[in-house]
């Protein structure tokens, strides 16, 4: 039958018989001849342009409606798959944007957890008032932008109990982080307020060690790993879009699993 | 759909895939200080291990391990045997070097602080695979191994990039 | 449509090896820079996120417009064993002659079924790759999250490999590189066959 992409117009028979003496010749040559032609569209890719700004605004707008979708996605009610402590990985894998070397220890002892925006007690947090809080503990899997996983297991306050302890605004759009490290974070409130999401103290059974965040992380079960800072030393609630460290070098900002 | 407007939409069409495969291998926004990076030259692998933060490890997990090269490739290097104590005291991990599906490989002794932890396997930054291929063959016997039990400590990286 | 596809596919393969690099499947397997859409992870990622929209609409459109029409059904359907062997050892022999560009040797519509299963692949265990948690009913079924990641990884191989095969039969036979810029030659009122006169 006919296709709707066919033209009405059947193509000049003439063109078609110049092709058949040049078939009979390529049907033997014609490998080798096809071969340089796939080898000259691959140099193309190998051409060095800048990337054009053009071209990175269209994919940074793509990129934003993808955040729209994925936050329609976004189920606040599901929870993300536990798994048996034995599968638990000890130590867990280290990442930053720098080697371990460069890892900055807190003073867990002068370290306060600062409180600024939509938030009624902006009063700081020590250490030992944050362990006092109820604690929740959750074994669910890492997932890396990058393509690695790994099952861990995390103890800690979970965010939303901290958020209603200090008054926040449950109704504002972002909750953000700073952190010893210089890695600004900022999450959705609804991922924030999701059961799994906790302020964690603990890595499996013990405190957090200097490379993995001490003495407070967030970590959440539901967004990949770039979106769950180390070494937090500030959280704000508020309405203003922050982005975070790795959303300035391109990478999404939702970033919802 | 005319004819002329086929083949102009093909042309364009061709001519926009080969604008946007133009890649830009200009320079990657990477980390000031890569994962895995062998002890600057002067510093001692001991100095090197004991500033990568080294982390309690069970000795039971850490057997069959995969080791790898620290590059972006991730070169397969061989598998963690044992961990043993040296009669000095030191202590090493006995690696299957090479080999295939577990055939052709040659335990090599290599010392502990040669080595860090990146999640599920080890990497040797102390050591080229070169220099690797170039230690002898360990014959068991002369170090004690390690109950797996045991804990130990060895430093971390982060992936290589 | 088919050339549209063909720019989608580009983009996800390139851009998709650039997502590989950063943490690869096969120890010892990367892909050099030049192969590579976006010229580190954030980019291939950017772009791939772009072009899966571009894939996945116009995949979409062509299977509906195929199902509908019936022309999938008429074009690929029914495959002989037989049939296949013949045309194998036809091809072996060079004798790649198409008289008629509308229908498809027994070959072609194996390998054309294989490519539509594995754009399918591709779309499902990307969908769980990218949201494992919210689809992890479907990560599951894959074998888990590195599951999901070597079915696409596969599922790509596969892809690559008929990529190969077609633009090289298809420059070996120009009149089909004429014909998927055109729309082929008239089809006569039997659906196939002899191209009817020009009015």
């Amino acid at each position: 039958m006919n296709s709707l992409f066919r033209p009405r117009k059947r193509p000049d028979a003439a063109i078609l018989d110049d092709h058949r003496p040049l078939l009979r010749s390529l049907e033997r040559r014609g490998l080798i001849r096809g071969g340089l032609s796939l080898g000259a569209l691959t140099m193309l890719t190998g051409c060095d342009v800048s990337r054009p700004k053009s071209v990175e605004d269209a994919l940074l707008a793509i990129s934003r409606m993808n955040d729209d979708v994925q936050a329609w996605l976004f189920d606040p009610n599901k929870l993300a798959p536990t798994y048996p402590a034995s599968m638990v990985l000890k130590p867990p894998k280290f990442n930053a944007y720098y080697d371990v070397m460069d890892v900055k220890p807190v003073n867990g002892v002068d370290w306060r957890l600062e409180l600024s925006g939509l938030i009624a007690d902006k009063r700081p947090w020590t250490l030992p008032q944050i362990n006092a809080l109820p604690q929740r503990t959750e074994v669910i899997k890492h997932i890396c932008v990058e393509g690695w996983d790994y099952i861990g297991e995390w103890t800690g306050v979970p965010l939303r109990t901290f958020l209603e302890r200090v008054g926040a605004d449950l109704h504002a759009k972002y909750v953000a982080f700073k952190t010893a490290d210089d890695y600004p974070s900022s999450i959705d409130m609804p991922s924030a307020l999701h059961p799994q999401t906790l302020l964690a103290t603990q890595y499996a059974g013990d405190t957090l060690a200097d490379p993995f965040g001490y003495p407070l992380r967030l970590r959440t079960s539901i967004k990949l790993g770039y979106k769950n800072p180390k070494w937090i030393t500030a959280i704000e609630v508020t309405n203003t879009y922050l982005g975070g460290y790795w959303e300035k070098q391109g990478f999404p900002w939702f970033a919802g699993i | 759909m005319s004819l002329r407007r086929g083949v102009m939409g093909g042309h364009h069409l061709v001519a926009a895939a080969a604008f946007l495969l133009l890649a830009t291998p200009t320079t990657s926004a990477q980390s000031p200080t890569p994962g895995g990076m062998p002890p600057p030259p002067g510093m001692s692998m001991a100095t090197s291990a004991a500033m990568r933060f080294p982390q309690p490890v069970r000795v039971g997990d850490l057997l069959k391990r995969d080791v790898i090269q620290p590059v972006e490739s991730q070169n397969f290097l061989g598998t963690v045997q044992q961990i043993v104590r040296n009669p000095d005291g030191t202590l090493a991990a006995i690696i299957n070097l090479g080999g295939f599906l577990g055939f052709g490989s040659r335990p090599v002794s290599v010392p502990l602080d040669a080595l860090v932890l990146l999640g599920q396997v080890v990497e040797v930054d102390a050591f080229t695979p070169a220099q690797l291929r170039q230690l002898p063959t360990y014959s068991p016997g002369t170090a004690a191994p390690l109950s797996p039990g045991a804990i130990i400590k060895i430093g971390l990286a982060k992936p290589s990039h | 449509m088919h050339w549209t596809n063909a720019v989608a596919m580009l983009v996800m393969i390139t851009s998709g090896w650039g997502i590989y690099d950063d943490d690869v499947i096969i120890r010892g397997l990367i892909f050099p820079g030049y192969l590579r859409l976006g010229d580190w992870a954030a980019w291939s990622l950017n772009w791939h996120f772009a072009g899966m929209w571009l894939l996945a609409i116009n995949g979409l459109c062509y299977l509906i417009y195929g199902v509908l029409t019936g022309r999938l059904r008429e074009r690929l359907l029914p495959i002989r064993l037989h049939d296949v062997i013949q045309t194998v050892r036809d091809t072996l022999r060079l004798k790649i002659e198409h008289n008629d560009l509308t229908t498809y040797n027994a070959v072609q519509k194996l390998l054309y079924i294989v490519v539509i299963l594995a754009g399918i692949s591709q779309v499902v265990t990307g969908l769980a790759i990218w949201k494992p948690v919210q689809f992890s009913g479907l990560v599951s079924l894959l074998g888990g999250f590195q599951g999901a990641r070597d079915i696409h990884f596969a599922g790509m191989a596969v892809i690559v490999g008929f990529l190969v095969v077609h633009v090289m039969l298809s420059l070996l036979v120009p009149r089909t590189l004429w014909a998927m810029l055109t729309g082929g030659p008239r089809v006569g009122p039997s659906g196939h066959g002899a191209p009817e006169e020009m009015r």
